[in-house]
């Protein structure tokens, strides 16, 4: 044992080095499964085919969050109008936009909408995310909408007169005489469909084009109707009537395909027809459960949360102007004990029961609310109340083929990057290049865990950020290994010059960082979407890299820096 | 360790970089920047073309009595970009059934929509005032970095110089990217958006980076060599980091030129802007930054004697 065997030990203890090794290889299996848990779940099944043994799945189903601009969508900032509203209650006013929104996008069937409020100096923002929306024009329409709020109450006529009936039945069989007859005329040899359906037919949309109705799918036309166009063989006309609720159909098939929709095979039909409308119950009286009482959001001043005093249960309290006031005791007065129903878009949002007439335009709904439950009651009264118009003042839209090209594009350029510099740090490093090549690898899915784990929503900038630390990642260690290879020079062994490397360079790897790190935070204050995804990626890059170009180099180079016999492998090919 | 000297031939290194300096300021104030959608509001739809692709003109003449002035810009084969005025949702769908009519096709699938970006003025008021202040405000915390990085700095010159020349360094960094985009926009058309300005505050983050590592090693140098010189002790520093800075550099270069070619289309710019930076971040840090420190240290001290 020499001297330079105990400066050895007393700079780091063997055993650590060793469990600090064991840590990073425990590090590495455990980032790459959590990152593609594929990988194991598709040997999983492999095995289990072969062997019939089941290993199972793993636990980690989170997916990668990926932004619009990968997975098609649309981003759509709206600007809301609170000149009306008094100052205040604004916030809440936007809030209760939110809701509405929220809940007409809900009803889009998007996947995990996002809808935010945003302040921009004076001018208040609800920012929508909607991904993979198939019809964005209908999207607008119904968020650009002024919500509607009604008050209805339970409707008592739910049947027909005997004379409304007796005429109803009459008015049917003419029809299907009318369509019978129709129906012969389609038959006949040599018969005109076209002409006989610009003639007859009374869906008059179709009838402009000979009754044509153009390619459609299953699902965009009534069931009785598809059902009968999808037995039909091409250029065949249906040999009886097919009645559905619009009234009797004489259908002409005109044509079949096969297409592509987002990557599903689907048959679509071309048909034509001649419709002869028939009534229905509908048409004489409302048959809805609720009907209409002429209140609405235009007479209600405001709604507010309170508190039962007696109770303390929250309640949410309307206010009613002069002509709601009168209205609303009208309705109560013929409604005591029964349900009045308040509509927002036509949605029953509360319909509370009646427990004496109220004629000072001031009423209080109680019930088994939560504080959020009435408060989002009292905000979602409050939209149809003031409404605070909204306008579409940014829109981005990606189709979702644009989308999935620039991941596919993206990830490839990643893995060339990867490569690229683990090749650079071999062949100029050798040795500690391999081990930093191998910290690298590890930083690459450190750093997926933490996109998976926070999550982080990857955007097209983003994983440019992201490909951007990995080049700047091995930074920290060409910064110790040229600190290292200075020190080699001077003579010392290569444990000490490791030593010497890692802490003279730590004070530079730190400060140069941290300029990097400023810029993110800047940035991150930006704002817009594809600026922050960039500054998120860059930023979390960087603290990882810190980690893994440091420490796990470091104990690398210490496990296997007393086997390596030659300075060389240290020092690439330059030394002398 | 290389053994080039820097600090005799800083002459030629600072009339380079001016020259190109100038020459940059010459392009923004001729031609200027050409601001993207981002900073002048706007419509721009990217539709790809099932069969043949209309021409220009035919785009631009069937579109001029909906959006005004449409300028069309052709992707690929069947592809084309066109950048019109702030239209509502209800003209988009008007410019895209002028569209297929345009391909003779009634189906709805003659033309497809691949992205449809539309910005108010309000929004790009907000962006071009929220760019401003973000620049303003990167330099500002860098200046302040650098001064607090090297407060403990002594002998010979005082810490705040480093922080001056570091700076300098830094805008000739960010002054040559931004002439060489006034020259793109002026004979290629390529705009600037939010994403050039993040390219220029990544390269300020990343060049500072460079040039405190070299100083540090020359602060490093004034304790360990105090019988040499202020020049050589400069001369020296920057020999023994020139590896470093070259590969760091190198390693970001890759995976930006790999972004570049095989990455997607709508950052290509952003990543040339990058390069660009980071390459001139490079080269100041060692060719510039450091000579300043010795100019700067020079004349001082020819007033002070």
């Amino acid at each position: 044992m020499g001297i330079r065997d105990l400066r050895v030990t007393n700079a780091i203890p063997r055993n650590r080095i060793k469990w600090g090794t064991v840590g990073v290889i425990v590090l590495l299996v455990f980032t790459v499964l959590f990152s593609f848990p594929q990988i194991y779940n598709n040997s999983s099944d492999w095995f289990k085919e072969k062997t019939k043994i089941n290993l199972g799945h793993l636990p980690f189903k989170s997916p990668f969050r990926l932004g619009l601009d990968l997975q098609g969508g649309t981003h759509l900032v709206y600007e809301a109008d609170v000149s009306k509203v008094a100052n205040g209650s604004q916030a809440d006013a936007v809030e209760g936009v939110r809701d509405v929104i929220e809940r007409r996008v809900n009803s889009l069937g998007v996947s995990e909408p996002i809808i935010q409020t945003d302040k921009s100096g004076d001018s208040w923002r609800v920012v929508v995310e909607l991904a993979g929306v198939k019809d964005v024009n209908e999207a607008i329409r119904m968020i650009g909408e002024t919500p509607i709020l009604e008050f209805k109450e339970q409707n008592t006529v739910t049947s027909l007169t005997a004379e409304q009936q007796t005429e109803m039945d009459k008015y049917n069989k003419e029809a299907e005489k009318k369509a019978n007859n129709l129906l012969r005329q389609a038959l006949a040899y040599n018969a005109d469909f076209a002409s006989l359906a610009s003639k007859n037919s009374e869906d008059t949309a179709s009838a402009a084009n000979g009754g044509d109705l153009g390619w459609f799918s299953q699902g965009s036309m009534v069931a009785e109707f598809y059902e009968a166009v999808k037995i039909l063989k091409v250029n065949e006309i249906t040999k009886k009537l097919v009645k559905t609720e619009y009234g009797y159909h004489i259908i002409k098939k005109t044509g079949e395909r096969e297409t592509e929709k987002d990557g599903k095979k689907v048959t679509e039909y071309q048909a034509s027809h001649i419709l002869i409308s028939t009534k229905s119950t509908a048409d004489y009286i409302n048959t809805d459960a609720w009907q209409a009482t002429g209140l609405d959001g235009q007479e209600l001043k405001k709604a507010a949360v309170q508190f039962d005093p007696n109770t303390g249960m929250p309640t949410v309290s309307l206010v009613f102007n002069d002509e709601g006031k009168k209205l609303f005791g009208e309705i109560t007065q013929r409604n005591i004990e029964k349900q009045v129903a308040i509509f927002l878009d036509g949605q029953v949002i509360s319909a509370p029961v009646v427990n004496e007439a109220i004629t000072d335009g001031e009423a209080v709904i109680s019930g088994d609310f939560s504080v959020t439950e009435a408060k989002t009651l009292a905000q979602r009264l409050n939209a149809g109340a003031l409404p605070v118009p909204v306008t579409l003042i940014s829109q981005q839209t990606v189709g979702a083929s644009l989308g999935s090209d620039s991941l596919d594009k993206s990830l490839m350029a990643g893995l060339i990057g990867l490569v690229a510099v683990a090749l650079f740090m071999i062949l100029f490093y050798r040795l500690p290049g391999l081990l930093a090549v191998f910290a690298l690898v590890l930083y690459t899915f450190i750093t997926l865990t933490i996109f998976k784990t926070i999550p982080v929503t990857l955007t097209l900038a983003g994983i440019a950020g992201f490909i951007l630390s990995i080049g700047m990642a091995v930074d920290a260690n060409v910064l110790i290994f040229e600190r290292t290879k200075e020190e080699l020079r001077r003579g010392l062994s290569i444990t000490q010059a490791l030593n010497e490397g890692f802490s003279r360079a730590w004070l530079s790897i730190r400060d140069s960082n941290v300029s990097s790190l400023i810029t993110c935070a800047i940035l991150m204050w930006f704002g817009t979407s594809t600026v922050k995804g960039f500054a998120v990626t860059l930023a979390i890059g960087i603290l990882v890299s810190m980690f893994s170009a440091i420490t796990v180099t470091r104990i690398l180079l210490h496990f296997i820096g007393p086997w390596v016999k030659h300075q060389r492998w240290f020092l690439g090919g330059n030394n002398k | 360790m290389t053994n080039f000297n820097f600090v005799k031939n800083k002459n030629y290194f600072l009339i380079f970089s001016g020259i190109l300096i100038v020459v940059s300021l010459v392009f923004v104030i001729m031609w200027g920047l050409k601001p993207g959608l981002d900073f002048t509001g706007g419509s721009l739809v990217e539709v790809n073309f099932k069969d043949q692709r209309p021409a220009n003109q035919e785009i631009e003449d069937k579109l001029a009595s909906l959006v005004g002035k449409p300028s069309v810009i052709p992707v690929g084969e069947q592809g084309a970009i066109i950048k019109m005025k702030l239209i509502d949702e209800a003209q988009h769908q008007q410019v895209l059934s002028s569209l297929r009519e345009l391909t003779g096709s009634t189906e709805i699938n003659s033309i497809i929509e691949k992205r449809f970006e539309m910005i108010g003025p309000t929004v790009s008021s907000d962006l071009r005032s929220k760019s401003f202040w973000a620049v303003f405000f990167v330099l500002l915390a860098i200046i302040i970095y650098i001064a607090f990085a090297f407060r403990k700095v002594s002998r010979s010159i005082q810490s705040w110089k480093y922080g001056v020349c570091a700076v300098l360094a830094l805008f000739h960094d960010i002054i040559i990217p931004i002439g060489v985009f006034a020259a793109l926009g002026h004979f290629m058309g390529i705009e600037v958006d939010t994403l050039f300005i993040t390219a220029l505050l990544t390269v300020l983050g990343f060049s500072v980076h460079d040039t405190i590592v070299v100083f540090d090693r020359i602060r490093e140098n004034l304790y360990k060599f105090s019988r040499e010189n202020f020049e050589e002790v400069v001369n020296r520093s920057i020999n023994q980091t020139l590896t470093r800075s070259i590969n760091t550099s190198l390693t970001v270069l890759l995976v930006l030129l790999a972004t570049f070619f095989f990455g997607g289309e709508s950052v290509k710019y952003f990543v040339l802007t990058l390069i660009i930076g980071v390459t001139f971040g490079t080269y100041s840090s060692i060719f510039i930054a450091s000579p300043l420190l010795v100019t700067w240290n020079r004349l001082s001290h020819k007033k002070g004697v």
